[in-house]
């Protein structure tokens, strides 16, 4: 086994009654990476992340963490945020984050210590001695946040992190978890919204109906679709150029157009045909973009 | 060791809830009102004094009846207030009307008629407003009988001294025997108070807490805040945390409740040293009720863990909790059987049911001391039970902490609990 994976599924298989949530999934993830487990909704990432949390149990198949099945001490490396937030809501923000610190082992004076640290940092500080209830949706989620990782776990699994949020808490969770990345700490998350996955992750895995349909390093797998897509910025109506030949599949935008090209063709012939026609602001050909890529993959499957 | 933490936020955090508090205030001032106010008062409200004017045609029994109406109210002053009338300045008739006006003015409350024949017939007048109060009627029949028997002896001849020697009534003495001797009857009444408000406290509080157990459960699930609690504990200590933490909550109430009872039982006039010879309280009644409130606590915590962890809201809860809160309610619609009856068949037979011992075995202690043996068998079954109860429990919780929607149907649940 590789000696540098974090977490390593194996042929792991869950169903629940009739329903197949997972389908045999094997993936391993390396030690320091930014880990994107990518897919729609009901694709199995949540079943997936709870197995190797061993909250639910597979059906057949391994899962190690840190290089054994999970126990009870290894926990304490974790850090889990679950999709479906939830806190004692009657506690005071700085008992909460004790209470959660304690339970992950920590020394109940060093959680309160990084707890007033946290909120200071995401700007929360006035909230510390507020019940839970009396915080606004979005700063109940901070809250949770600093709860996952008080305790600098060396595996941080989150579950859709980003959903609920404004733009500049997303931010400053991005900086977290870059942080997090910077000092070796290994971070897991799931999520359907590609650009995330595009700015943060190093690995992904893109799953659906319970099936792995890739895996691997970021860059080697748009790699692997070639530089063979156009993005094309109009006026006019282009709507022509997706039933061109060359075009294998296209995403129409309205006044930006989006197309995969068959192999061997010549994105030469598509300016060409555009420009007779359309007044045209931007011609890029690029590597697919991972939403590219997941719609692909989805509408396929 | 996380269990601990777990019991301790469980602790604090309701034991600072308003509701913790209140009910804790409130429970003894409502126990004191349903159960022990109405009690008390028979035995300690001195009670009205009763006017009676006797009206006399026979005028040979008028003057002795009054006399032996002597008894005294709890304060001392006499019970009743009773005045002969004859046929002074008037005919019986007139006096009559005359007294009847007085009882509809309020003047007068009752009025005794003794017709001319009341000795040969027997049959003598009641007249009140009130001809429903048994207790005064029944008392005043037992004091006129023996004048009248006496007059009509004495009517044959009879000395009057010998008359009253043989006429003694015999008397019932109630007698009970403990291991510490003989009780006297006052204590025996207050005995059986005691016992019947013991049982009623258990049963409240194992009600309170055991549903206590299934709330913090649904608002575990309902909240989500359980899956974060998996992430860093094993269900086991979840569920263990649970039980100890709401567990120690209903202990400290019991103790904030003793701790008032003694100080006010220490400091008010009411608790006299009589009262405390008449409560019969010893030590051992303590320790059996808090051995029982701890044993039937966890057999019952489990059954409501049970229901919290099969259902997502209070809602489909109260429905279910209904078969865990029968057998609960069956002891105390046996108690007074069982407390007249300790030792009879169907009461030793209900002790023995892990789910009634707590409060039946508390009442058989109570007023009979079944032999040790028998106690500590009931313990026994009692402890295997909860030991069979809770690990089937603990596997249901592990399972259904994580469904949400759907209640679950028995043969479900029965599936759970075998999943390894």
């Amino acid at each position: 086994m590789d000696t540098v994976s974090v977490v390593s599924l194996r042929q792991v298989t869950k169903a629940f009654d009739k329903f197949t949530a997972v389908d045999e999934i094997s993936l391993s993830i390396r030690q320091g990476t930014i880990y994107g487990l990518l897919g729609p909704n009901g694709a199995g990432k949540t079943t997936t992340i709870r197995m190797m949390m061993r909250i639910i149990y597979p059906d057949s198949g391994e899962i190690d963490v840190f290089g054994a099945p999970l126990r009870q001490v290894a926990k304490d490396r974790i850090g889990y945020l679950p999709e479906e937030r939830g806190v004692y809501r009657k506690m005071k923000v700085i008992d909460l984050l004790t209470f959660f610190g304690e339970i992950k082992s920590m020394d109940a004076r060093a959680a309160r210590r990084a707890a007033h640290e946290w909120l200071a940092r995401l700007e929360l500080t006035d909230t510390a001695t507020m019940k839970v209830e009396e915080l606004s949706k979005g700063m109940q989620q901070k809250v949770q946040f600093i709860a996952t990782i008080l305790h600098a776990p060396d595996l941080i699994i989150l579950d859709e992190p980003f959903s609920g949020l404004d733009p500049v808490n997303v931010n400053v969770l991005k900086d977290i978890i870059l942080d997090f990345h910077r000092k070796g700490h290994t971070v897991v998350f799931s999520t359907h919204m590609m650009e995330q996955v595009e700015k943060l992750c190093q690995e992904i895995c893109l799953i659906n109906k319970g099936r792995k349909v890739l895996e691997g390093p970021l860059a080697e797998t748009k790699k692997g679709y070639g530089r063979n897509s156009v993005t094309i910025r109009f006026q006019g109506d282009g709507s022509f150029l997706c039933d061109l030949p060359q075009v294998a599949s296209s995403n129409n935008y309205g006044s930006e157009l989006f197309l995969r090209l068959k192999d061997g063709a010549d994105p030469n012939a598509i300016l060409r045909a555009a420009s007779d026609r359309l007044s045209i602001q931007k011609f890029e050909v690029s590597e697919p973009s991972i939403h590219d890529i997941f719609v692909e993959q989805v509408s396929a499957g | 060791m996380k269990t601990w933490y777990i019991i301790k936020r469980e602790y604090l955090e309701n034991l600072r809830k308003k509701s913790f508090i209140i009910s804790t205030i409130l429970a003894p001032i409502i126990l004191l009102g349903f159960y022990a106010i109405p009690i008390l008062a028979v035995f300690f409200v001195p009670g009205d004094q009763i006017s009676i004017a006797v009206l006399d045609r026979t005028g040979r029994v008028g003057e002795d009846f009054v006399t032996s109406l002597c008894d005294t109210l709890k304060d001392g002053r006499p019970r009743y207030q009773a005045t002969v009338h004859g046929a002074e300045g008037g005919g019986f008739d007139e006096r009559k009307d005359m007294l009847i006006a007085r009882i509809t003015s309020g003047a007068l409350d009752v009025l005794i008629e003794l017709p001319v024949d009341a000795l040969e017939s027997g049959t003598v007048n009641y007249i009140s407003k009130d001809v429903f109060n048994e207790n005064t009627m029944d008392d005043l029949r037992d004091k006129l009988n023996p004048v009248i028997v006496n007059q009509r002896l004495a009517g044959r001849g009879l000395d009057y001294d010998q008359i009253s020697a043989l006429t003694q009534r015999i008397n019932l003495n109630e007698n009970k025997i403990t291991k510490s001797g003989v009780l006297e009857e006052e204590q025996v009444v207050g005995r059986l108070i005691m016992v019947v408000v013991f049982v009623m406290i258990l049963y409240m509080t194992l009600l309170s807490w055991g549903m206590s157990v299934q709330r913090a459960i649904i608002e575990e699930k309902s909240s989500r805040v359980i899956e974060v609690m998996l992430s860093s504990v094993e269900p086991r200590d979840l569920f263990l945390g649970k039980i100890i933490g709401v567990g120690s909550l209903g202990l400290t109430q019991l103790a904030i409740w003793s701790v008032l009872f003694l100080a006010v039982g220490l400091s008010s006039a009411v608790y006299t040293a009589g009262f405390m010879n008449f409560v019969q309280i010893n030590p051992m009644d303590i320790v059996y009720f808090l051995v029982f409130f701890v044993l039937g606590f966890m057999i019952y915590s489990a059954l409501f863990t049970i229901i919290g962890a099969v259902c997502s809201t209070e809602q489909d809860a109260q429905q279910l909790q209904t078969i865990v809160v029968l057998p609960l309610v069956l002891p105390i619609m046996m108690m007074f059987f069982v407390i007249q009856n300790p030792n009879a068949t169907l009461s030793v037979v209900l002790s023995y049911v892990p789910l009634f011992t707590p409060m039946l075995m508390l009442a058989r202690i109570g007023v009979s001391e079944p032999s040790l043996w028998e106690v500590w068998l009931s313990i026994a079954i009692l402890v295997i039970s909860i030991y069979a109860v809770t690990l089937f429990s603990a596997r249901v919780f592990r399972v259904g902490i994580l469904m949400y929607g759907k209640r679950p149907g028995l043969r479900e649940i029965i599936r759970w609990s075998r999943y390894a």
